[in-house]
């Protein structure tokens, strides 16, 4: 019950906080990305919906576009990426840097295709080449270290913690 | 078993499903909605109590500035809409000016082909089923239990079927040749894939119209020798589009179809005019649609708020869709939730189609209707796309001062967004300067009345 408290409470907050670090001068990086494949190769498979719920309530903060819309934006690369789990064993960081690449880049796309379609555009839409380039170098070594934090830590995988350890 | 179920994640399949069911039934699962983001809120509530003191955005010259372009703005609205009319209408008729809540319905040339007005049936008993503005036919005034608005009751908005509607009546119409000899024809709503809402089904003399070397013609209603008048005469319809091939040498050319485009692009419709004949007397009953009630509020920028994105703390519930205003400036509309709280997108962040009213800087000169969407916005200055904009209208976009549109229940027409002046990206763009202020902000949410 207390991590699931962690998760609705941290994340959501987490993309004002990067809003904020942006604004100091920090790098444009998307934290739906570096969710998204959190979830798709780190996080508990049951947990899941659940997960997914956390960080779309979080990106409806910050982009117009309402909570169902940001479900499926955030939930199709997701289900998209969740069976390659099993393809790339040893999660290595150059899969991760080219998966978080695809998603900053997908995850826009799957933003402005929402937007057309259920006429709730917004401005996380546009597909920005600097966000693609940092997503790719930031979000792996962010990704191996939020997995040991709460309240991701409190959701990775056994196995997927297990194979990234004894490498 | 664990591959399967990695590769069949039943969970999360479940919750995209759910999603889908969301964006269908909206009205049901908003509560959720609002309770889930509106708890999420509270975090950034509470933190907003250390952002400081809230402040007036604008002082009050200003204010009375805006005021004064706002009362320009309707009158301007009034004479141009009313105006052209008197020719076609009985006389001593009373005129009522609607605004329109929302378009709907893909008709002819795949155009929205319906709108609902904010006046109820009730209000509208006793008018005419010819709805106009500025001397152009609109559409008909559908009618309570009768034909596609059987459902409805005498409390509902009204709504009229424009004349690309399916179910629209065919309307007699001509247009004028350069010798003035008048081509006759009758105009029925097009198919949605037709390149206009309009197209010609019946020629008076076919071999003239085959022969046709001119496009954009203007269309105006004919009056009928036989049968029931439906349509008044002289009343503007649009502008012809031809489709056919081009005469090589002394070849003449030939016209296989001729569409028209309407007066008005039914996307960019604020206002339109319902006329009820003079004898007829009603009693004004008041009612929620037009209701300008205002709640005060505060707007707390939001982390990363450049982008655009407020907190709005209300003493009421915030309705979807509601304008946010600061003393007459227009902030954008707001996404209500619990607890009196709402997430507010600025008119500069949004990326919604806005309908949208320019007032022409010279004197005198009639609003134009826009609808159009915001593509960039830099610091204070946001770059519109414009789509639809009529032949007549689209050589006087331009300088002057840009107003919200009719937007639906919460966001009526009139309130001031910013300077507007035509942008060198062409012409179908428009750069808008819009006040943009920081910090906490009193404001006014736009929350209208409780339907009774």
């Amino acid at each position: 019950m207390r991590r699931w408290l962690l998760w609705f409470v941290i994340v959501p907050q987490g993309f004002l906080l990067l809003g904020l670090l942006q604004d100091l001068g920090l790098p444009t990086l998307d934290l739906a990305v570096l969710a998204s494949l959190y979830l798709a190769w780190f996080a508990e498979r049951a947990a899941l919906p659940f997960l997914l719920l956390g960080v779309a309530i979080g990106r409806t903060l910050v982009d117009e576009a309402s909570l169902p819309v940001h479900i499926l934006v955030l939930g199709i690369p997701v289900a998209l990426f969740l069976p390659l789990r099993t393809l790339f064993v040893a999660q290595r960081w150059l899969w991760q840097a080219v998966a978080a690449a695809i998603l900053a880049i997908a995850i826009p796309k799957l933003s402005g295709l929402c937007g057309r379609v259920f006429d709730q555009p917004s401005l996380s839409s546009v597909l920005n080449g600097w966000q693609v380039t940092w997503s790719a170098l930031l979000v792996p070594p962010l990704l191996s270290a939020l997995r040991f934090v709460p309240p991701f830590a409190a959701f990775t995988e056994p196995d997927g913690f297990t194979k990234v350890v004894s490498r | 078993m664990a591959k399967k179920s990695a590769a069949f994640p039943v969970g999360l399949y479940a919750m995209l499903l759910f999603a889908l069911a969301w964006l269908t039934l909206p009205r049901v699962f908003a509560p959720v909605e609002r309770w889930l983001v509106g708890s999420a809120c509270l975090v950034p509530r509470v933190a907003a109590a250390c952002f400081g003191e809230p402040a007036l955005a604008v002082e009050r010259e200003s204010r009375a500035r805006i005021e004064e372009l706002s009362a320009q703005l309707d009158e301007r609205i009034r004479r141009r809409d009313f105006a052209g009319t008197a020719i076609s209408m009985p006389a001593g008729d009373a005129r009522i000016l609607c605004g329109v809540l929302s378009v709907s319905l893909r008709g002819g040339g795949g155009q929205p082909s319906e709108l609902l007005l904010d006046h109820t049936y009730a209000e509208l008993v006793g008018t005419r089923e010819v709805v106009t503005k500025a001397g152009a036919l609109v559409g008909f005034l559908l009618k309570p239990g009768v034909g596609r608005a059987r459902d409805d009751t005498y409390q509902d908005p009204a709504r009229v079927m424009l004349c690309n509607h399916p179910g629209a009546p065919r309307i007699y119409a001509a247009l004028e040749n350069r010798d003035g000899s008048l081509l006759r024809f009758v105009l029925e709503p097009a198919a949605t894939v037709d390149p206009a809402p309009l197209r010609v089904d019946l020629w008076d003399d076919p071999y003239r119209a085959a022969q046709l070397e001119e496009t954009q013609q203007r269309v105006f209603t004919q009056a009928l020798a036989f049968g029931e008048q439906r349509v008044p005469p002289g009343l503007f319809v649009g502008r012809t589009r031809r489709w056919g091939y081009e005469g090589e040498g002394e070849e003449a050319p030939l016209t296989i179809g001729m569409f028209v485009t309407p007066a008005f692009e039914a996307r960019a419709l604020s206002h339109v005019v319902v006329w009820r004949a003079g004898d007829v007397s009603v009693q004004e009953v008041p009612t929620p649609l037009r209701s300008s009630r205002r709640a005060a509020a505060t707007v707390y920028d939001l982390p990363g708020a450049s982008h655009g994105r407020h907190l709005l703390v209300c003493s009421e519930d915030v309705p979807d869709g509601a304008a946010v205003v600061q003393d007459g400036l227009f902030l954008g509309t707001a996404r209500g939730l619990c607890l009196g709280s709402g997430l507010v997108t600025s008119f500069m962040a949004s990326r919604q189609a806005w309908t949208l009213l320019l007032l022409p800087d010279a004197d005198a000169e009639a609003p134009i209707e826009l609808h159009a969407r915001v593509v960039r916005a830099e610091a204070g200055v946001a770059w519109l796309k414009l789509t639809g904009v009529p032949l007549e209208q689209m050589a006087r976009v331009g300088r002057g001062y840009l107003f919200t549109g009719s937007n639906g229940q919460f966001c009526p027409a009139g309130l001031w967004i910013g300077l507007a002046e035509t942008a060198a990206e062409g012409f179908q763009y428009l750069k808008v300067t819009v006040p943009m202020g920081t910090g906490p902000r009193m404001a006014e949410v736009l929350v209208g009345e409780a339907p009774q």
